[in-house]
């Protein structure tokens, strides 16, 4: 326990309460998508209604690379990615080094994207920022992603606004454990049956703590990951490097070896996919080929980590031969503490490192700091209802983004399902997203009461989620319940059945409340006159 | 502690000096920190700890910072700190960025 002082509290307090209110909204909104981007292969897969478990490293790709290799200009043969898309299909990127407008380094290449069937669906040339965008199958949990890694903004502002958040975060979370005074006490502490504001205050409390160490490891991964690129590599690579970026990736990321530009063909890619499954007990993630065609060529392949481990596994194979070379770290050639720390920032962040379990996991403690952070908002906004007058602009407005974002994110997902089959979901999904949110802010000017408004919003959430799954089997096309359970995809059935329970609850609740009285009632007036 | 400079200053001015330090300094020293700490951090078995470790650990630097400026009852000390740990890195990156032949740490 760490005791301060009562003015080192009182700042403590203080520094939690700013922390939360200044950046809580768009904080709640990066961990709300943060929260559902834990599932967005499976919601990838629930959405475009993927019916394919065997990988596509599980299947044959040498030939499939070489005949794009065939169709490939020679200038970007020098070094080629591959990994899964869709429903088991292969994205295939030949690319070589090159600077993008700004002068930063960068891939330019050609991007072919592959069915499970190994027939070319659609190739684009260009810079990698421009040919890795979202695709007509993979919208939605595109859309999710982007909006929790940089709230749709250009980079580096995105990224930068992020990592603001996640520093504020881990302020909140720093702060949040300094001013319990009784903090194994407070975690247990509920008492559901005192006046409002005290249940409400324990709720967070008892959520904020549980959550805890928690919220500081995403709030650190997260902060890493958005400063990484846009602010620590440029700044390293200064001091150590002389401002040469390409140099510093070489030096962390890349096989050192002995130049042989002579001209041999790549070994044979099947033999290194299934010696890595083999070695690791699971399909690869993600192959890259350095130096594609050349005697001094390296593959390096990805997996995730391996059951009861969180570092990710990467084998590096010579690229004429095939053979196998090493295990190594993620970063630097042999392990070492940088090496392991940077390597488990990933999966410590996503949750991926023991399957569905800490997946589940998680999402749920994703869901507590949610509520954490909304409910610490209007904790916030109830210590000061003596200036309610002031502040209740700013009580509709966590009205609008908490419960208007779930909505607008159900919207788009609605969106999605409608548009996928007529090929036009990239647009759409986003754009029901924005058009959601635009008709949540018009409610909450004209909405008589903040209650009103919230009910509606509930309501209308609740009532969309249940014709999810509909609009799923009947608009996307997707398959149903038995033969998704026949392909071995029961991801898709839980997230029909997790959408159905979710949103007949909210309609129950709903229907329980009735639709409130028209005339203007504040929520924090009712706080008021509990307390009274 | 108190220090003479801080029963001097008013409230609201100490106030203010907490908020730069804890704001735009931590951000400063912070920043220096993740450029000078490559230079004396040793590499490791990979040679990458050196360039590894500060990206690792900036976020959790700049919270110290913060922390230190929050709760540190003398702002001297906390000036002084965020001063030394500014001038000993910035003169590192100084002397590296100002050295005539560039000696870049290679992975081994």
């Amino acid at each position: 326990m760490i005791h301060l002082k009562k003015d080192e509290t009182k700042t403590m307090v203080a520094v939690h309460g700013w922390s939360g209110i200044l950046l809580g909204l768009l904080l709640y909104a990066v961990v709300l998508t943060g929260t559902a981007a834990v599932f967005a292969h499976e919601i990838g897969a629930w959405s475009a209604g993927h019916v394919t478990t065997q990988s596509a490293f599980e299947k044959p790709i040498d030939a499939t690379v070489r005949r794009l290799a065939a169709l490939t200009p020679a200038k970007y043969q020098d070094d080629v990615n591959v990994f899964e898309i869709g429903d088991h299909g292969l994205g295939v990127f030949f690319h070589r080094h090159d600077v993008d407008a700004k002068g930063k380094p960068a891939e330019r290449g050609i991007y072919y994207q592959l069915d499970n069937q190994g027939r070319i669906l659609r190739s684009v040339e260009g810079l990698d920022e421009d040919v890795f965008g979202p695709r007509n199958d993979d919208a939605l949990s595109s859309f999710l992603v982007d909006t929790h890694v940089r709230l749709h903004l250009p980079n580096p502002w995105g990224l930068l606004l992020t990592g603001i958040l996640g520093l504020a975060m881990l302020v909140a979370a720093i702060s949040g454990l300094l001013i319990h005074r009784h903090l194994f006490k407070d975690i247990f502490t509920l008492r559901t049956r005192a006046n409002p504001v005290l249940a409400n205050r324990d709720k967070h409390s008892v959520a904020g703590t549980w959550s805890l160490p928690f919220a500081f490891i995403l709030a650190f991964t997260g902060s890493f990951f958005s400063f990484f690129g846009t602010i620590g590599v440029p700044v390293v690579a200064m001091a150590a490097f002389s401002g040469d970026i390409e140099a510093l990736s070489e030096a962390v990321f890349g096989n050192p070896g002995t130049v042989d530009a002579r001209p041999v063909a790549i070994g044979n890619l099947d033999r290194v996919s299934a010696d890595a499954v083999r070695r690791v007990g699971e399909a690869p993630t993600f192959m890259a080929i350095e130096h594609f065609g050349r005697a001094d060529s390296k593959i390096t392949v990805f997996h995730n980590p391996k059951t009861s481990d969180i570092e990710p596994v990467v084998l590096v194979y010579e690229g004429a031969s095939a053979n196998f070379i090493q295990a190594k770290p993620s970063v630097g050639t042999r392990p070492s503490v940088g090496g392991t720390l940077t390597g488990i920032m990933g999966p410590l962040h996503f949750g991926n490192f023991a399957g569905m379990l800490s997946k589940a996991i998680w999402f749920a403690l994703g869901f507590a700091m949610c509520y954490v952070t909304f409910t610490g908002m209007r904790l916030w906004l109830v210590r000061r209802m003596d200036e309610k007058g002031s502040f209740a602009w700013l009580e509709r407005t966590l009205t609008v983004v908490g419960f208007g974002l779930p909505l607008a994110l159900t919207v788009s997902a609605a969106a999605f399902l409608i548009t996928m089959p007529l090929g036009s979901s990239v647009y759409w999904t986003p754009a029901g997203f924005l058009i959601a949110s635009a008709l949540v802010i018009l409610l909450s000017i004209v909405a008589p009461s903040n209650a009103m408004l919230s009910w509606t919003i509930r309501a209308a959430t609740g009532a969309l989620m249940l014709l999810l799954p509909l609009l799923r089997l009947l608009a996307a096309g997707g398959p149903g319940w038995g033969e998704a359970m026949a392909v071995g995809q029961p991801v898709i059935v839980a997230l029909d059945i997790a959408f159905l329970l979710v949103g007949g609850w909210l309609v129950r609740e709903c229907w329980r409340e009735r639709r409130p009285t028209r005339t203007p009632e504040p929520t924090l007036d009712r706080v008021i006159e509990a307390r009274s | 502690m108190l220090d003479r400079t801080d029963i001097s200053s008013s409230p609201r001015r100490r106030l203010w000096m907490r908020v730069i330090l804890a704001g735009p300094v931590a951000i400063l020293v912070a920043l220096t920190l993740l450029a000078g700490m490559p230079l004396w951090l040793p590499g490791g078995a990979a040679g990458i700890d050196n360039l590894a470790i500060p990206l690792i650990l900036a976020p959790l630097i700049w919270a110290g910072l913060f922390f230190h400026a929050c709760l540190d009852r003398n702002l001297t000390r906390v000036a002084l700190i965020a001063a030394g740990l500014f001038l000993v890195h910035g003169g590192l990156v100084a002397s590296r960025l100002l050295a005539p032949a560039p000696v870049v740490e290679k992975a081994q």
